[in-house]
């Protein structure tokens, strides 16, 4: 008897040695395998290193630096008028001074000869000389400061000099307002750096509500307090006073940039999991080889004494390794992705979203969440591979496993397999947001059911197989037949990587008519004038109604619609885009793509009354229906909204919008600046000519840009199709690893047959019959490969088309039947393709060691 | 008193309607330091003896004690833990596992007890020169001969110093040079070291090296020859067809 030393590291150590030799044993395999896990880390870790640095950067830009002890704006960030808040301010106890001030950071062409250097944004602060100078200091380092009621004067913080350095004092230099461009001279510099994200530039704040159209309105307030105060009780009481409306220091609202950048971060990391799904799926399906092919090893182990557990651990403690290290790999390649994304990106934020990107910093939630999700992707993989091997019984080391048990076994996969796939079903049926899970389920269901569909499957395609292997067909089907576990493996990795070419067909066939369709409906205008960012208005300074009634009065000009904006939200908070439009010009130049409610009716009502229309990602997100009522917070306080129907445009059909009359919208938000012109054309009128007429005008409001319709509709559906090519891309490296996988099984196949065909050479069949044997049987894997590919691929882009439509992003469904003949090519020549090495070893081997083999 | 002894043990394949009695009411008593032998034609039920008194499976009914205890009555957990502490195996096939060297796999019963490894490889290191493969430690199974692997997986039978040893044919696959030099193996175990071994073979040249012979028919003992005298392989040839014929 063994002295009972109870050492359970020792037996640690081999179960980790052991997994170690067995993973180098099969090295392809083990990097193929791991492979999959660096995959999807690389892509989670990426994500989460690269868009919140984003975020921030978007964050910090916007966010302005003053010198005073409090800073108050509203919630929205919208305007308001001073009289109804600065004596409440004023009021409470410990307020020493209070000031208002009109500021906002807004694009800018960066190409051209504008005044302020290669940067892409301005930062326009109107202050009111007076209340200013008691709030806070401004040393003047240059020149005076401004005087009261003074227009055209702008001084400068000294960290101008970094921006434009031409600019000095007495300079004049234009400047983009709502009025179009306006002279300005320097008056003088002052001290202090100010930001370094973006030039600001300081002016009266008369000046600034004429920049903004905003006669007689702040968005901000700034407040000094007496030195010796508790400064959080008196922003309590000043909070108590203004309500929930106002909030304290806050960074500035840029919920539409923010928003839109986290949808990005959402879809990223749904990538990621995706990818990391099927590393689990690989894994999965590794270790269930095995296994299988390990079956002896373990039965000796368990006979000479080891438990289950151990066992179970030691497949466990391998795919721990594996995880381990591809996690690792891939937290690399995730880093150095991020990194070169930046370097390679930098210059097109810079350009087009006028945003300078920080150097990438590794955070900890992005470390923990990469490296979390890799390691349990890969331990939860394994494990149920890994507790099935402990279960083997030791007298399989001296049993080759019996065919009853095994076809037990694919008749249960069957049964369950196919429960799974028929509520699986039965969820896409419901076309709602379970519509996705259901198409998982599907998938589920489908690899469960494998084993069980090898044999009627190959039953079912061998009278097609006989057709071209008439003598080799049989041998072929029998082999398929008779493993039907390790033909379910092949099928069910090859099925994965088609499921996925086909959704992802699916997915860019449904985005790109969608956005055709929506371009086409939404842009029934001639020409176009858009400003430097479409969709994301916080950061654009638009036109007042000169630059809409200079365009009418030009001869060729029909109609003008415009598109106005301000930033709201909702009563639980969500952040919300409103839009101005004028209900009789808008439906002239663009019109709506209805989902409930009338076109008829919608546009009347409209412009009576306090009424609303959604799109229906806000309808979704809000839990809303016609005939609600939203309450949106305005710069008037709360106002209700009564929705009167759900539509969508091709700029807002991916952002929580709401559509409102422009007076509404001056009414309560204050706003009247034109962010976005359309422009329908006199019948006959010459397009070039008027563009030409437009163009000239256009020229004194350089914040937009004139194009024809046709011409801005042409690059935005290329553009947007060139973003869904990225499902292309994404589709085939998840076929990577498939046909890698592919080709490792059909390998192992044929050494684990050697003996079987040294028999086959030794009676009598010539090398060719052995490759033809071979590759039939690839063939006939192929098939079942990509006619379960097929299946899944319809289900999930069903499912994840539903899903959309269900938060809101309708999109038609279009049957897929490019993808499908794309995968079921793809699937047959990949098949063929792999089967060329282990074929060409298969012919080569030597009859009579063949025939030695173990 | 015996060091394994079975009483009526029974093994039962098949359906209820259809029932095959692999082994029917087996009654076997091995003594300490015996090196008993168990023959009989194909399908008598001689591996699904072996397997039953080494708890690689489970009567349908009978009892099989190692010593005091009742092996029938143990779970799987106990079962592995006697394995690995007081029985040691042969097999024909699948002995070794690939990966690990001939020294590694000798000391897996050892690891897999919690023997820390500098001791279970020097215990297998030991173990390896009891049958003569001292130098063979560093190479992996794919680099010895058939004859090699066999003694090593002997090496690894006997590295828990067990109470029993089942070996099922474990020279069913060698050639008879081999085959002899590991049946040598086995009989210097039992008579230098006392080593009790159970052996299942069809080869009377090999059950001729063992003390006892029981020949096993249909399920159940039917003879047995405690192998006096010379001409002891063809003695056993005869029995055994006589057995066959029976």
């Amino acid at each position: 008897m063994t002295a009972k030393t109870n050492d359970r590291g020792a037996a640690m150590w081999q179960m980790t040695l052991m997994g170690l030799r067995y993973l180098n044993g099969r090295r392809l395999r083990t990097v193929l395998t791991t492979l999959a896990i660096v995959f999807g880390v690389a892509l989670i870790f990426t994500t989460n290193l690269a868009l919140p640095s984003v975020v921030n950067t978007f964050k910090q830009s916007m966010t302005a630096m003053t010198g005073a002890d409090i800073t108050i704006t509203r919630t929205s960030g919208e305007s308001f008028t001073p009289d109804s808040v600065l004596p409440l301010i004023s009021g409470v106890e410990n307020v020493q001074a209070v000031t208002g001030l009109l500021r906002r950071q807004f694009n800018i062409p960066t190409l051209g000869d504008n005044a302020f250097g290669n940067s892409g944004q301005l930062e326009l602060i109107g202050i009111d000389t007076t209340s200013a100078q008691n709030v806070r200091q401004f040393p003047m380092s240059e020149g005076r400061f401004l005087e009261e009621g003074e227009t055209g004067a702008a001084i400068f913080p000294a960290g101008i000099a970094d921006f434009a350095p031409q600019l000095t004092l007495d300079t004049r230099f234009p400047l983009i307002t709502a009025g179009g461009l306006k002279l300005y001279t320097v008056v003088g510099f002052l001290a202090e750096q100010g930001s370094l994200s973006a030039p600001q530039i300081y002016v009266t704040l008369s000046d600034a509500q004429a920049a903004f159209n905003q006669e007689g309105l702040i968005n901000t307030v700034e407040v000094s307090i007496d030195a010796n105060a508790d400064r959080s009780a008196v922003i309590a009481a000043i909070q108590q006073v203004l309500g929930s409306g106002y909030q304290m220091n806050a960074e500035s609202n840029a919920a539409a940039a923010v928003g839109s950048i986290q949808i990005g971060l959402a879809i990223f990391n749904m990538l990621g999991a995706l990818a990391l799904f099927l590393g689990a799926f690989l894994i999965f399906n590794t270790f269930r080889t095995v296994v299988i092919e390990r079956r002896h090893d373990l039965g000796m182990l368990r006979a000479v004494g080891a438990t289950r557990r151990q066992i179970t651990m030691m497949l466990v403690i391998e795919s721990l390794i594996q995880g381990v290290v591809g996690t690792v790999i891939g937290l690399i390649l995730g880093y150095l992705l991020a990194v070169g994304g930046f370097a390679a990106m930098g210059t097109i934020y810079k350009d087009y979203l006028n945003v300078t990107l920080p150097p990438i910093q590794v955070n900890l939630t992005a470390l923990l969440l990469a490296s979390g999700s890799g390691i349990l992707t890969a331990l939860l993989a394994g494990y149920l591979p890994a507790r099935s091997a402990g279960k083997i019984s030791p007298l399989e080391a001296l049993r080759p496993s019996t065919v009853a048990s095994v076809e037990r076994a694919a008749r249960w996969s069957l049964i369950v397999g196919i429960i799974l796939a028929v509520l699986g079903v039965l969820l896409l049926l419901t076309g709602s947001k379970g519509a996705a899970a259901g198409a998982i389920l599907f998938l589920v269901g489908m690899v469960v059911a494998a084993p069980g569909l090898v044999i009627p499957t190959a039953r079912l395609f061998s009278p097609l197989l006989t057709l071209w292997f008439a003598r080799e067909g049989d041998l072929a089907r029998g082999n398929l037949v008779r493993q039907p576990s390790r033909a379910a493996i092949t099928g069910s990795t090859l099925m994965i990587g088609l499921a996925v070419l086909v959704m992802a067909a699916a997915l860019v066939t449904a985005f790109t008519a969608l956005v055709e369709d929506l371009a086409n409906v939404n842009f029934s205008s001639d020409i176009l004038l858009t400003p430097q960012s479409v969709a994301i208005y916080n950061n654009v300074i638009g036109a007042d109604e000169t630059l809409a009634n200079r365009l009418r009065a030009l001869p060729e000009v029909e109609t003008v619609g415009t598109l106005r904006y301000a930033s709201s939200s909702a009563a639980n908070g969500q952040a919300l885009q409103v839009l101005g439009i004028d209900p009789n010009e808008y439906p002239q130049v663009a019109s709506f793509d209805f989902t409930e409610g009338q076109a008829e009716t919608a546009f009347a009502e409209l412009g009576s009354g306090r009424n609303a229309i959604l799109t229906s990602l806000a309808m979704s997100t809000l839990g809303l229906s016609v005939g609600d009522e939203l309450v949106l917070d305005t710069a008037e306080g709360p106002q209700t909204y009564r929705v009167i129907a759900a539509a969508n445009d091709i700029l807002t059909f991916k952002v929580n919008a709401v559509f409102i009359s422009q007076a509404n919208l001056a009414a309560d938000f204050h706003k009247a600046e034109d962010v976005l012109l359309m422009i329908n054309l006199a019948p006959g009128a010459d397009e070039t000519a008027a563009l030409a007429n437009v163009q000239t005008i256009v020229n004194d409001y350089p914040q937009f840009t004139a194009q024809l319709t046709g011409e801005y509709r042409d690059t935005l559906v290329k553009t947007s199709a060139g973003a869904m090519y990225l499902f292309y891309v994404i589709a085939f490296l998840i076929l990577i690893p498939a046909a890698l996988g592919l080709l490792n099984t059909l390998t192992i196949n044929i050494l684990e047959r050697t003996r079987e065909i040294g028999v086959v050479r030794a009676v009598g069949g010539s090398r060719k019959q052995v490759r033809r044997m071979i590759t039939a049987e690839a063939l006939l894997l192929g098939i079942f490969g990509s006619a379960m590919g097929v299946l899944a691929g319809v289900a999930m882009s069903y499912g994840f088309i539903a899903a959309m439509g269900s938060i809101g992003w309708t999109v038609p469904y279009t049957f897929p039947l490019m993808g499908i003949i794309a995968a079921i090519v793809i699937g047959v020549m990949l098949a063929l393709f792999t089967s060329i090495l282990p074929a060409r070893n298969a012919t080569r081997l030597d009859i009579i060691r063949a025939l030695q083999y173990e | 008193m015996s060091i394994l002894h079975t009483e009526s043990l029974t093994k039962v394949y098949g359906t209820a309607d259809q029932p095959i009695y692999a082994l029917n009411g087996m009654n076997l008593a091995v003594e300490q330091g015996e090196f008993l032998a168990i023959m009989g034609p194909s399908g008598s039920g001689k591996s699904t003896a072996l397997y039953l008194m080494g708890g690689l499976e489970k009567p349908t009914s009978g009892k099989v004690w190692l010593r005091n205890s009742d092996m029938s009555v143990l779970n799987d957990d106990d079962l592995s833990k006697l394995r690995r502490q007081s029985l040691g195996f042969v097999f024909q096939f699948f002995n070794l596992i690939p990966v690990l060297s001939a020294r590694e796999n000798v000391a897996i019963p050892l690891i897999l007890d919690g023997v820390p490894r500098p001791e279970a490889l020097k215990r297998a290191d030991e173990s390896l020169s009891r049958v003569g493969l001292q130098d063979r430690g560093s190479h992996r199974p794919s680099e010895l001969s058939g004859g090699q692997q066999q003694r090593a997986a002997l090496a690894r039978a006997l590295v828990t110093k067990p109470d029993v040893v089942l070996a099922d044919e474990p020279t069913g696959n060698l050639d008879s040079r081999s085959s002899d030099e590991v049946v040598q193996m086995l009989r210097e175990a039992v008579d230098k070291w006392g080593q009790t071994i159970v052996l299942v073979t069809h080869d009377p040249r090999v059950a001729a090296h063992a003390n006892r012979i029981v020949f096993l028919k249909d399920g159940k003992i039917v003879d047995e020859n405690h192998l006096k005298g010379e001409g002891k392989a063809e003695q056993i040839r005869e029995q055994l067809s006589k057995v066959a014929l029976s």
